[in-house]
């Protein structure tokens, strides 16, 4: 079993994602749940739907939650959602590189899983050339 | 450790299904495998590392394989970049 992704973000910010990774990798190798949050929203309110989210995503090894924007409410709530007892980590600055990342080594544990997360999406901002 | 210059043939280049293929590929052999370019070497199992080289439509990358099953992955990978990683030309 993997740890599950779950990608919290801004609504529209993350469900371009599944269909993208599809159509690169072929398959997506971890589980991999989404909760786009609208503006103004009361994040007590979506906690709930969220957690659902987070219990999908987690096939018994924890679940890595990636959010587009730290401090922002997506963020937020992804902060409570690692307070819930479900083992969570949360990484912020979600982009494809850290996805495609992830996705070559989905059997790590969370920590390390997480590492590489924060890792591979500082890897794929580039000026001009590698 | 087998050694081989390859040539990017297809017209995106080692763009990112390209570069997936690759990985997928040579993640299914034990050797360790490395592709080198212009004085970059990145892991050819990592998919961010093979993006990393942006080689373009005719770059020659240089492909290092070691390990118990270093023939068969050299095959492998010589075929699909051959090939052109099944895309049009």
């Amino acid at each position: 079993m993997n740890v599950g992704l779950l990608l919290v973000t801004h609504r529209g910010a993350a469900s371009h994602y599944p269909p993208l990774l599809e159509r690169l990798l072929g398959r997506v190798p971890l589980p991999l749940e989404l909760f786009e949050l609208d503006f103004d929203i009361d994040l007590d309110a979506v906690l709930p739907d969220a957690s659902g989210a987070l219990r999908r995503a987690d096939q018994g090894q924890g679940v890595l939650i990636l959010t587009d924007l730290y401090g922002a409410s997506p963020s937020n709530l992804a902060a409570r959602l690692t307070q819930l007892g479900t083992p969570a980590r949360r990484v912020s600055g979600l982009n494809l590189p850290m996805l495609l990342r992830l996705c070559n080594y989905p059997e790590l544990p969370l920590e390390e899983l997480a590492l590489t997360a924060v890792a591979g999406g500082k890897t794929g901002v580039v000026l001009d050339h590698a | 450790m087998l050694e081989r210059e390859l040539t990017v043939s297809n017209r995106l280049g080692l763009h990112a299904r390209a570069a997936a293929r690759v990985v997928n590929l040579l993640s299914g052999f034990q050797s360790h495998a490395t592709l080198e370019c212009r004085g970059r070497s990145v892991n050819a199992k990592s998919i961010m590392g093979v993006m990393l080289l942006a080689a373009a439509q005719g770059t020659r990358v240089t492909l290092k394989l070691e390990g118990p099953d270093e023939a068969q992955a050299m095959a492998a990978a010589e075929a699909l970049f051959a090939n052109g990683f099944d895309e049009q030309p």
